[in-house]
């Protein structure tokens, strides 16, 4: 895949995001309010037309540019893969609890980033998780996820 | 006299242990922060902020700020010994910091950096002890039409001074000043972008943003860049040489450096928008300039490490004046400070000096002590930190995320903020790859409610006429100002075109 399609990509989804706050500014929110002053749309549709604006000028100037874009990174792959374990990571949280995902984590993460490293893996991803659980769970009393099935400690 | 007496309310505020001990411990995780490449302190000080729920706020305030400066320190020990900086405003410690440790000065290299740090860092403090009451008194005059102008003024200022794409640069601040309008508007009540989600009637937090385009994008961006595959097999070996500590020559060659390059670094810092990396890269151009021999430029030349070190360290200090006189940041790592000011109930503003002089002044007395505390550790602990550098990437990386995860999560407990930080991570990824701005992004997503409000009174007060920003003295001068620095921005990034 060619950079230049992904930078498209990035800048025509922040100009359809733009577009709908843009849409909602003017379609469902005032510019006076009742009193007759400037209400809650004045702000959002300046901030709203300016984002459209640039949005559209920038795709339109950077897309003709005459210098081709190179191809992505080839270790594009390893940043994905990381923000899908991330994604995976989030959504165990509150599945199977604070330090149950963070174990996980660890390991699926390390797993992937340092092969061949077994024994260092292991004790990393027990013992990180472990503690920061007893940093953020049972040192500062900060609210971590329990998991449907909580640890009995 | 008066200054006098409240820098010694303050220093008996900060000399309490439990304010020493944070404070120290702030400094170090400063320094580590700086340490590890494209996690700076903005992240750092986002993530710790939960950490610091259950303390006093002038305690917590004091080890966020420590975090702030010492990560100016840290940055440049990886410039120096591996030519990778730590941090964006220690770039230019890499430019003679490292030919030096090529040459076999790495030791005589980290020492000058650390007091050049310690000189900027204190002159700063100084010049904010004597010049932050005179501004608190000078901004009570303030209304809605110079606090608009104000935040105009940096959000201008950081895109045009900070390189790469301004057109980029205006549509980070765009999205920063949109995601700021939801939840309820303060002046009608009324709730706006919000899904009909309860969790949004109080708008974005900012945590979970800052956290994600600062901590999740920088990482999934230095991924991407292949950086865990790279070891510290580069780190130059300073233990190996002959002569550690600097000479009398090289004290001699670098004093005008020194003052040169803290003044500088202090009035840009204290410019909102400008900041630290841009105060040093102007430094490292004026040593250039004022050096007889600039063609030794880039080779290791110690001026060349010492003024831009200098100032970056007196920026950081000068980036306090607009945060505690006006409340407003001038980056997107004081954003997260005035964020965590807010979050203890403190409003940073024209008053705060005189409302709370216990807090304002004991954090002010804190940041001579930390300069202090950071001198030594900067000479004494650079084994430690050397460690560090070796801890490999692609361990770090996992951590970090563990540490960015957990530490949005446990701000209120919230899942879908989490969910957020993810989703900022991917976006400020791809505004990292692309250019685009993060900082301006969380500059204006701190300011937009101040923006708007001040704006719509304004124009009420004005009856809709913007006539009102020519016609106030003091919102003059801000636009003259403001129209000055972007004139010098738009002239340095013609000249950053040329080599330097």
């Amino acid at each position: 895949m060619g950079g230049r399609a992904l930078r498209a990509g990035f800048l025509l989804a922040l100009l359809f995001a733009a577009g709908w706050y843009t849409w909602t500014a003017f379609a469902e929110l005032s510019y006076l309010s009742s009193a007759g002053r400037l209400g809650p749309g004045f702000f959002p549709r300046i901030i709203g037309s300016g984002l459209v604006l640039f949005l559209a000028y920038s795709i339109f100037a950077d897309l003709r540019r005459a210098a081709p874009e190179g191809d992505v990174s080839p270790y594009w792959r390893t940043a994905a893969v990381l923000a899908l374990l991330c994604a995976v990571f989030v959504g165990l949280l509150e599945l199977i609890g604070g330090l149950l995902a963070m174990v996980a984590f660890m390991a699926g993460a390390l797993w992937f980033l340092n092969r061949g490293r077994t024994l260092q893996n292991v004790l990393v991803a027990i013992l990180l998780p472990l503690a920061m659980y007893l940093i953020f769970s049972v040192w500062l009393n900060a609210a971590l996820p329990r998991g449907l099935l909580p640890l009995p400690f | 006299m008066e200054v006098l007496n409240h820098l010694l309310l303050g220093l008996s505020v900060a000399l309490t242990p439990i304010n020493l001990a944070y404070l120290f411990v702030g400094v170090m995780i400063g320094m580590i922060v700086g340490i590890i490449p494209g996690f700076g302190p903005s992240a750092g000080i986002a993530i710790l902020l939960p950490i610091t729920f259950g303390m006093d706020p002038t305690s917590a305030v004091i080890m966020l700020a420590a975090i702030y400066y010492g990560s100016m320190y840290g940055g440049t020990i990886t410039s120096i010994l591996l030519n990778t900086p730590g941090e964006s405003s220690t770039v230019a410690s890499t430019f003679d910091g490292y030919p030096l440790a090529q040459q076999g000065r790495a030791g005589p290299a980290l020492v000058m950096q650390a007091v050049a740090s310690f000189v900027g860092g204190t002159l700063g403090v100084i010049l904010i002890t004597v010049l932050a009451p005179l501004f608190s008194q000078v901004t009570r005059s303030f209304g809605p039409p110079e606090f608009f102008l104000l935040v105009m003024m940096g959000l201008s200022t950081l895109i045009v001074m900070v390189g790469g794409n301004w057109r980029y640069g205006v549509i980070s601040a765009l999205i920063g000043f949109a995601l700021g309008t939801v939840g309820v508007d303060l002046e009608t009540g009324q709730t706006r972008f919000t899904f009909r989600s309860a969790e949004m009637i109080g708008g974005i937090d900012f945590i979970p943003i800052a956290i994600g385009l600062f901590g999740l994008g920088e990482l999934y961006y230095a991924m991407y860049t292949g950086l865990h595959l790279k070891g510290s097999g580069g780190i130059v070996r300073y233990d190996k040489e002959r002569r550690f500590w600097p000479t009398a020559r090289d004290f001699i060659d670098t004093r005008f450096s020194l003052v040169r390059g803290s003044f500088l670094g202090f009035v840009i810092g204290v410019i909102p928008g400008a900041g630290a990396t841009i105060a040093s890269l102007m430094s490292y151009s004026l040593e250039k300039s004022a050096s007889r021999t600039p063609e030794k430029f880039g080779k290791g030349m110690m001026a060349g490490l010492v003024g831009p070190e200098a100032a970056n360290n007196a920026a950081s200090s000068g980036a306090m004046i607009p945060l505690l006189t006006l409340g407003i940041p001038g980056s997107a790592s004081t954003a997260v400070l005035l964020a965590a000011f807010v979050l203890w109930g403190l409003t940073p503003g024209p008053l705060l000096m005189a409302q709370k002089p216990e807090f304002a002044w004991g954090l002010i007395a804190s940041m001579y002590l930390g300069n202090v505390a950071l001198l030594a550790l900067n000479i004494f602990a650079i084994p430690l930190f050397v460690l560090m550098i070796k801890l490999p990437y692609r361990i770090l990386a996992p951590a970090v995320i563990l540490v960015c995860t957990l530490g949005t999560y446990s701000v209120n407990g919230s899942i879908i903020e989490t969910w957020l930080m993810f989703a900022a991570g991917l976006v400020g990824f791809f505004m990292r790859l692309y250019g685009f701005s993060p900082a301006a992004l969380v500059l204006a997503l701190v300011l937009g409610p101040l923006a708007e409000q001040s704006l719509r009174q304004t124009l009420t007060i004005s009856d809709s006429s913007f006539g009102i920003f020519l016609e106030r003295p003091m919102s003059a001068w801000i636009l003259g100002i403001t129209a000055a620095v972007l004139i010098a921005g738009i002239f340095m990034r013609r000249r950053a075109r040329r080599p330097i």
